[in-house]
């Protein structure tokens, strides 16, 4: 049926503009969030340079994209990492089991929209295994068995309310009558403390990684990132081709832009991961896996990346680096939050991302929501020319 | 219940197709508001208004049929019967009743213009055979082949005509020949301004009356604000006018939509979003919100809760000796 993927969204759109608490949720988040970047930016002026340089970054990622998922994996190879290339998110899931397997669980996961994309988590549950998220608000989505709401606040859509419900039915944990956030973060904190310390695999994401060191490069508050990345004595990366940069700087200029256009900055923790742990401290004899992990393997997911490199004007989403600036400052975004998208990315930023991993049909159909304001387009620190995007894709709804 | 998307396109795109019109109108409602104004047919500076001020108290009525079936139970099935039928021209012409009131606004908006561009001393001409639709809402909707068929007609009229310029009244159509039109046909080589750039700049030679008029608020649409960097303008007109502005907390380039392009898709989700900028106008406690887009002028409107005035009307009430 024409437009049903319109239709069907549309449905659940508007029973939401009725729901009080996702109203709720959304108005205190969004006042919270809005405009952050001006500020930010007003305070460490620095920041614009740091934003053209991660745009340069994406853009050399555009000129030669094979070329620099080659040196990536080379670098990381060559500081005893094992690379792997995902074409699909099968070959995504597969490799990930393929470590699981082996290493058995629980498995820790720090939140990562390429893990969702891929379908990650749920494919370790079917494994078997026990698998964790350790971010807070993903933590809740899995809980809740829902989807990120947003790119960096995947539970933007909960209230205290609920996130105190869903803790204390799911994880069965004791939390008073009028738990707050803070009861509830630290009732949180002990229930994953044993889960990290008996973790065998750690999975994370990646902000970006640099081509020529192999480094791989994560920006965080909650310090989850750090036990994920640190305790297990295997770590898994896994995260999009369109992550390589060409250089070190290049890497810690994406992540910084990241945190400062997601409005958190600075950025309680900086990880700089290249290769496993190792020491050298007797007889200066190197031996891989000392306090932290002993193994790292980097999956770096295709799943229409490398195609859409050379498709104008999607291959521009590309340069994303998922800050999620241009949803808090969408008007439609701001009713709807990631209703308005595909199955993981939705929003200004998810039309492009839901195009290219997922379906450009379904794509083109949401992209029918936007108002074409552009809003987006001025608030995006990498300049993705957004709104072109989705207006390219709606006139792609209305072919056959 | 949702409206049928496919129902809704297809009767924008037949009205184009036959009328040149995404509503039905005739020419006299398109050019009736020129009548007794004098205007020249032929000139250096020509006036294209784009339809769009002229057209929207009938797409306004539309959009109130349109919301009240997407509140319906019967909207969908409603509107695919009318298509099956190959009614949708009949239907769109039955419910259709546009508020004489809104014409009449329209009309004095136009009007308005006009009036401005003479006090300014820019001498414009229009020709009532040659003004009509630019086919925007078709680009925005993405139906581009559509788009291109009819926006070629224009185009290629408008460039046989050789103006040295031409003035536009809305940011839509403003846009749309300006940025949109060069891409589609690179022949098309046709200076396009809005009046209020032009006004700006003759700011001076306008006898605007001396004194206070008191305190309004500026609603800035996106597509002057952030497709054609136009926000500077209107607060430098308003000022001259006498006008004290008040922002609203989102202004200028990061200007808040009113929701309007939503209107054909999802009434409702294009009402709350004007909601929202309602809100925002509000807290600015100015009791009159200046607009200078005519989808702006309906969507905010339609809302209530504060004053919604085009700038045009706005501004012509403090030149001396402009009666419209």
């Amino acid at each position: 049926m024409p437009y049903s993927v319109l239709h069907e969204r549309l449905e659940t759109i508007l029973s939401l503009l009725g729901d009080k608490e996702l109203r709720r949720a959304l108005e205190r988040a969004v006042r919270n969030a809005e405009g952050k970047h001006l500020a930010l930016l007003e305070r460490y002026p620095y920041l614009e340079a740091l934003r053209r340089r991660a745009k340069r970054a994406g853009d050399a990622f555009l000129e030669r994209p094979e070329e620099l998922v080659e040196e990536a994996m080379e670098s990381i190879r060559r500081n005893h990492g094992t690379p792997h290339l995902a074409r699909t998110p099968e070959e995504a899931r597969e490799a990930v089991l393929r470590i699981a397997e082996r290493t058995g669980g629980p498995v820790v996961i720090s939140k990562s929209m390429v893990a969702e994309e891929v379908g990650l988590r749920r494919a370790l549950e079917e494994a078997g295994l026990e698998a964790w998220e350790t971010d807070l608000g993903e933590l809740l989505v899995q809980l809740e068995r829902g989807r990120p709401m947003h790119t960096t606040a995947p539970a933007i859509h909960m209230t205290v309310e609920r996130a105190r419900r869903l803790v204390r039915e799911r994880l069965g944990l004791e939390l008073s009558e009028d738990a707050g956030p803070e009861e509830i973060v630290a009732a949180v904190r002990r229930f994953l403390r044993e889960k990290f310390t008996s973790a065998r695999l750690g999975v994370s994401g990646a902000n970006s990684i640099a081509a020529d060191t192999g480094t791989i490069v994560l920006v965080e508050n909650e310090g989850n990132i750090r036990l994920v990345t640190g305790l297990p004595p295997v770590h898994v990366v896994i995260t999009g081709v369109d992550k390589v940069v060409p250089t070190m700087e290049d890497a810690v200029a994406v992540a910084l832009v990241q945190a400062a256009w997601a409005g958190l900055y600075p950025p309680t923790y900086l990880n700089l991961i290249t290769g496993p742990s190792s020491t050298a401290d007797i007889e200066h004899h190197r031996v891989y896996g000392a306090h932290g992990p002993r193994e790292l393997h980097v999956i770096l997911v295709d799943n229409g990346r490398l195609r859409a490199a050379r498709q104008d004007p999607l291959r521009w989403q590309l340069r994303c680096i998922r800050c999620g600036r241009c949803q808090w400052e969408c008007p439609v975004w701001r009713e709807t939050a990631n209703h308005w998208g595909g199955p993981v990315y939705g929003g200004p930023m998810g039309m492009g991302w839901t195009a290219i991993t997922h379906s450009l049909r379904e794509a083109a159909e949401l992209s029918l929501l936007c108002l074409g304001c552009a809003r987006c387009d001025e608030v995006c620190p990498v300049e993705i020319p957004l709104s072109s995007i989705i207006r390219w894709l709606k006139s792609r709804a209305h072919q056959g | 219940m949702v409206l049928d998307i496919g129902t809704v396109l297809k009767l924008l795109r037949d009205n184009v197709e036959r009328t040149g019109l995404p509503v039905p109108a005739s020419r006299e409602d398109l050019t009736g508001w020129s009548r007794g104004l004098d205007l020249p047919s032929t000139g250096e500076t020509l006036l294209y208004t784009g339809a769009l001020y002229q057209l929207l108290p009938r797409i306004d009525a539309l959009a109130r049929q349109l919301e009240s079936l997407e509140k319906g139970r019967a909207g969908r099935a409603l509107f695919r019967a009318a298509g099956r039928f190959g009614r949708l021209a009949g239907l769109a012409g039955l419910v259709l009743r546009p508020r004489r009131g809104d014409v009449e606004y329209a009309e004095r908006v136009l009007r308005s213009i006009v009036g401005l561009l003479r006090s300014a001393g820019v001498n414009i001409s229009y020709d009532p055979g040659l003004d009509g639709y630019s086919g925007v809402l078709l680009y925005d909707l993405g139906l581009d082949s559509d788009f291109r068929r009819h926006a070629e007609r224009v185009a290629r009229a408008l460039q046989e005509r050789g103006p040295e310029l031409v003035v536009t009244v809305d940011p839509h159509t403003t846009h749309v020949l300006r940025e949109v039109y060069p891409r589609f046909f690179p022949w098309f080589q046709v200076r396009v301004r809005s009046y209020l750039e032009i006004l700006a700049e003759h700011a001076d030679e306008v006898p605007w009356l001396e004194g206070s008029a008191g305190q309004v608020t500026v609603h800035d649409p996106c597509f002057y604000a952030r497709h054609l960097n136009i926000y500077r303008e209107p607060r430098l007109l308003l000022e001259r006018a006498g006008y004290r502005v008040v922002n609203p907390r989102r202004w200028g380039r990061l200007t808040y939509c009113c929701g309007g392009p939503l209107e054909s898709v999802s009434p409702g989700l294009s009402r709350r979003i004007a909601e929202r900028r309602v809100g925002e106008l509000r807290e600015t406690g100015a009791r009159v919100a200046v607009v200078m887009c005519p989808i702006c002028l309906a969507n905010l409107r339609r809302v209530g809760g504060i004053g919604v005035e085009d700038i045009s009307v706005v501004l012509a009430g403090r030149v001396r000796g402009l009666a419209v």
